[in-house]
């Protein structure tokens, strides 16, 4: 009953905003509504930020992530213009005297003009009307013309080449957005959450290229509709598949090979996508009489059904995995599984409903052979939501919907293997929490030139019980020790058992966010946002680098939530017909509760969290320039940031300074200067070349300040957290892609793409570590890097 | 347990790294410190009125040379019961040695240094070790399935809080292997731990266990805050890789009463050992 109350208020706010808007806008002359779905004739694919509009006016829209579009005009003859990303534009002459449901299917341009240019999306391109800002679009053609470089079209590293986007290092999964950590990016695969986003840490991504239809980062300006990770949201959206023709895509490379076939079902009321990939590594390692080795593997599934004109359903799903054996000693698996099933019903030819139910789950096994006991850990969700986009007029759009996860936290499990062994079995804590969240969002154009978007969501979270938790001396469990000068876990001094049906402790915020835009001209705008999230489950990782085995960990009794304030400000212009673009943008984010990790601090097996951690804050900012070129035979961008990212840890409630001291430290996200150049050049049908450079400063890392003797050894001394760098990072990669002789009338299309990553195979430091010669004893420095010069071949092919 | 896991951690990050090199990089500088190796160990089988206290100074991080000896310091250990002192004398070559230290097990100690004019103070407690009960090889066990290991069993003592220190050297051996353990997973169990040298793959610099080699073994029983200090001080020994937390400057037990930012480095402790050798068949 309580989250009722705590909704109740809101919920008061929602409804009056809504009323009041509503009514504030009464329809002045007769109006009628036209809707429909653009979609892709050669097969079916509904197209996402497809542009519709009527000449003349100032009326359009952009297509829904269903392809749903509705528009609303006074009563007239119009001429309704389409258009999409290197699709041939459609005109159509319509008279609107009546509500109307139209669909329409738009062509490739190259396909039909064998035209050799190529033309960037139009979203692409800065885009100026919408208030949407801090947001990096890549439709799946765009990622496919830069350089191919491990084999493979890859999501995230294509997204790193984009300004405030970067990677902790080689030999690491995930991204970091803005100084953001890798547990605050919220990564959504049809709406379901993944939780790791790599494979072979890092070498892949877990999207599969061919099975991806568009993939949408929301860097800030998060919209009201998502909700849970305070630094940005990964949107990818899978394929719906051929509903035309069946088809099969695929490509052999040297790591890995995958395959994606996709075609029509029950009589092209709907259709289907399959798609697979493999890495062999393994097995070559093997062959080779190798005892370590590495592979992954992943399923994509999606299919769809038209039960009608206004009803659709959709199922999808996503199964990977990766392995790892040592030897006979150790071995591990770890992945992502989700299922998700969604209904599109359009209620009205204004009002789009998509109601979804998803699971997801990560989860990872660690067996050790060498002390006979399997670790296993995962953490599982069901997320029921339900969105509704309202079509108020031409100016008000509304979008507002509900959603609500549950968590299912099993933090580690101990399973000995032998009766000889050593370890008992155990079972951390099992962890269950809900989160919910309402909001209410209007994109509201004020004028010709200002358009607003508006929103509210408020999120609650409950710690849930059916299970006991520590109780400390001074309720502390984190104590300083003035003396020693160092962080001490507290003591216990009972437990709190709570029952299943109470919760631990509740939260709820409000998170408004704001945006607005100011069109000065036909080539220029400005652009300013404000948006507040909050996050309420964190990754625990005390290391450099996060791994796939760690935990993550819900908010509590001892663990706040991070609540983040995001500021920003663009400005955006198009040059010489569209031909460039250059976006602008300078942000400003606080984020308060960041947990922070005493010296010494054990993560593994800990079912304490609490007596390890501390909670701080961070903050950032940034300067990001984009400059693309859109058009011609080259095209690419120069991204440029320049950004700090901060953290501090008081020691509040524990005592003492804090972690370091109290001061602001570096995070590891931090790079000073990040610059990215892609460019990508077509000669001709043939051949086509392209190329990325990336150079950034290096990563925070702590270095020795001292040694001193001690049992024997020399012992090495840290400087303050993040006080050193590691050298800067950079890298050239290069790429050709040949495609044969092909007549067009042939179905079977093939295509060869040689890459180079790191051509001047630079030895990137991963991490430097310090230690002793085993001979001379000597102290010195070893760098580790995990890419020299990588090159790769792959065929690829579709029929 | 925590070590296995942390182990794989950093396997599977060297079997991502498919190269490292030794490189120069600039470090910062810190202030020298005192350091202290107050490490009261009483062999079991002994009387432990022999005891060595050392204490030198830390030195920039890459320096080779240079005598780091701590001379003309007063040092001396109380017992916090009695009252006892025993007085450790200067050697002049950074040892402070005693001959008339009384062991106690469970019983509290102090020692006081003053150095430089600056007072030292740590408490600490004389901690028991269970027996060993079993030291024999083989090879199936360890990291490699292949190769010899040493292996040291003992009866964890249950329902209490245990915490080790083992200290592995073969002879001819630069280097020790330090390893520390606690029993949360393994409270009351009989407990097999094992020492096994992994070759180094890069240099061969380092050479498995062999037929012929002599292993000296220490099994130390320590208190809760020196296995909490060790563990870090151990975790960060060879290097902090990708994979391993973030390092720190490991703080000890000897504060600084004159002036509390200028604190000691190393550890006052006091221990029950089991001291052993084996030699490889």
């Amino acid at each position: 009953m309580r989250i009722q109350t705590d909704f109740r208020k809101p919920l008061v706010f929602g409804l009056w905003l809504v009323t009041f808007l509503f009514t504030s806008m009464a329809i002045a002359q007769t109006s009628y509504t036209l809707n429909g779905t653009i979609s892709d004739k050669s097969n079916g694919e509904t197209l996402f930020g497809a542009s519709v509009f009527l000449k003349g006016t100032t009326i359009g829209v952009v297509t829904n992530e269903y392809g749903f579009y509705s528009i609303t005009a006074p009563e007239g003859d119009y001429t309704l213009n389409i258009s999409y990303v290197g699709f041939s534009e459609v005109n159509q002459e319509i008279t609107l005297d009546s509500n109307q449901k139209l669909d329409f299917e738009i062509s490739e341009f190259s396909t039909e003009l064998e035209e050799v240019v190529v033309t960037a999306d139009e979203p692409e391109r800065a885009i100026l009307r919408k208030p949407e800002m801090s947001v990096a679009k890549m439709n799946i053609a765009t990622v496919k013309q830069m350089p191919v470089v491990l084999g493979e079209v890859d999501i995230l590293k294509s997204l790193q080449m984009l300004p405030g986007v970067t990677n902790n290092g080689e030999g690491t999964g995930g991204f970091h957005v803005r100084g953001g950590a890798g547990d605050q990016n919220l990564v959504l695969l049809d709406e379901a959450i993944i939780y790791n986003t790599s494979h072979m840490f890092g070498f892949f991504s877990v999207f599969n290229a061919d099975a991806i239809k568009d993939v949408k980062l929301y860097k800030g300006g998060i919209p009201a509709r998502f909700g849970g990770r305070v630094s940005s949201v990964l949107d990818v959206r899978q394929k719906d598949g051929n509903s035309k023709r069946f088809a099969a895509t695929g490509g052999i490379g040297i790591i890995s090979s995958r395959i994606a076939v996709e075609g029509p079902l029950f009589k092209e009321k709907g259709s289907f996508l399959l798609a697979g990939r493999r890495s062999y590594a393994d097995i070559l390692l093997k062959a080779a009489g190798e005892d370590n080795s590495v592979s992954f593997y992943d399923l994509n599934l999606k299919a769809n059904y038209n039960l009608d004109q206004n009803n659709k359903l959709f199922l999808s799903g996503y199964f990977g995995r990766d392995a790892f054996e040592l030897g006979e000693s150790f071995s591990s698996s770890y992945g992502n599984s989700t299922g998700n099933l969604r209904w599109n019903h359009i209620f009205n030819e204004r009002l789009f409903s998509n109601l979804s139910a998803v699971v997801s789950k990560y989860d990872y096994d660690l067996g050790i052979t060498a002390a006979e006991f399997d670790w296993v850990s995962s953490i599982s969700n069901y997320n029921l939501k339900y969105d509704l986009k309202y079509y108020f007029s031409n100016n008000f759009k509304l979008d507002f919907g509900a959603s609500s996860i549950y968590y299912d936290f099993d933090p580690g499990q101990i399973k000995p293997t032998s009766e000889t062994s050593a370890v008992n079995p155990m079972t951390l804590d099992r962890k269950k929490a809900l989160e919910s969240g309402l909001y209410v969002n209007a994109e509201h154009k004020l004028t010709d030139k200002l358009t607003t978007q508006y929103g509210l969501r408020y999120s609650a979270f409950s710690r849930l019980g059916g299970q006991a938790m520590v109780d400390y001396a001074n309720n502390q469990p984190v104590v300083y020790n003035p003396v020693l000068g160092i962080y001490e876990r507290g003591i216990p001094v009972g437990e709190t058992n709570y029952e299943k049906g109470d919760a631990i402790k509740r939260f709820g915020n409000l998170e408004p966010r704001v945006s607005l835009a100011y069109q000065f001209n036909e080539v220029s705008s400005f652009k300013a946002g404000f948006s507040r999230v909050a996050q309420y489950i964190h990754l625990l990782s005390n290391t450099a680098s996060a791994t796939p085995l760690d935990v993550w960990t819900p908010s509590g009794k001892y663990v706040a939530p991070q609540l983040s304030n995001q500021y920003a400000i663009g400005y955006f212009r198009n040059f010489k017909d569209m031909v460039y673009s250059m976006e602008v943008e300078a942000y400003y984010k606080n984020t308060d509760n960041r947990i922070d990790y005493i010296d010494g601090s054990d993560l593994i097996g800990q079912n304490t969290i609490e007596t390890e951690i501390l909670n701080g804050e961070s903050r950032a900012y940034g300067l990001e320039v984009l400059l693309r070129k859109n058009e011609g035979k080259f095209t690419g961008w120069i991204a440029y940031t320049l950004s700090k990212s901060e953290q501090r840890t008081p020691g509040g409630n524990a005592g003492g300074l804090g972690i370091n001291d109290g001061e602001w430290y570096n995070t590891p996200y931090d790079r000073t200067h990040d610059i990215s150049i892609s460019g990508a050049y077509k000669l001709n049908d043939k051949w086509s070349f392209g190329t990325n450079l990336v150079f950034q400063t290096g990563r925070p890392v702590t270095y020795p300040n001292e040694q001193y003797e001690y049992e024997g050894i020399s012992v090495a001394s840290y400087a303050p957290r993040n006080s050193d760098r590691l050298p800067a990072y950079h890298r050239l990669d290069l790429s050709v892609n040949y495609k044969p002789n092909r007549k067009p009338e042939k179905r079977f299309k093939g295509e060869w793409v040689l890459g180079i990553y790191n051509a001047y195979n630079r030895k990137n430091a991963a991490s430097i570590s310090f230690g002793q010669n085993f001979e001379t004893g000597a102290n010195e420095a070893t760098r580790t890097a995990i890419f020299g010069i990588v090159p790769s071949l792959t065929y690829n092919f579709k029929f | 347990m925590k070590i296995y896991i942390r182990t794989t951690i950093l396997f599977l990050a060297i079997a991502l790294a498919s190269c490292s090199d030794v490189i120069d990089v600039p470090v910062q500088t810190a202030p020298t410190r005192l350091v202290v190796e107050a490490s009261i160990d009483w062999e079991k089988g002994t009387m432990g009125n022999e005891q060595t206290i050392r204490l030198s100074t830390s030195t920039a991080f890459f320096e080779t040379t240079g005598n780091t000896a701590v001379t003309g310091a007063s040092v001396i250990i109380s017992n916090d019961t009695s009252g006892d002192e025993f007085l450790f004398v200067d050697q002049s070559n950074g040892e402070y040695t005693t001959d008339d230290f009384v062991p106690v097990i469970g019983q509290s100690y102090t020692l006081q240094i003053i150095h430089d004019g600056e007072t030292y103070m740590a408490q600490e407690t004389l901690i028991p070790v269970t027996d060993i009960t079993n030291i024999y090889q083989g090879r199936e066990d360890g990291f490699d399935d292949e190769e010899l290991e040493v292996h040291v069993e003992f009866i964890d003592p249950a329902n209490e809080d245990n915490y080790y220190f083992i200290r592995f050297k073969r002879e001819g051996d630069l280097l020790p292997e330090l390893e520390v353990g606690d029993d949360e997973f393994i409270d009351g169990n009989e407990v097999d731990w094992w020492y096994e040298v992994q070759e180094d793959e890069d240099t061969d610099k380092i050479d498995v266990l062999q037929p012929g080699d002599v292993i000296s073994i220490e099994m130390y029983g320590i208190s809760s805050a020196y296995y909490n200090y060790m563990d870090i001080l151990i975790d960060q020994i060879g290097g902090v890789g990708l994979f391993q937390a973030t390092p720190v400057a490991v703080k000890g037990n000897c504060v600084n009463q004159t002036n509390p930012d200028n604190y000691a480095h190393g550890y006052f402790r006091l221990t029950e050992v089991n001291k052993a050798s084996y030699t490889v068949e």
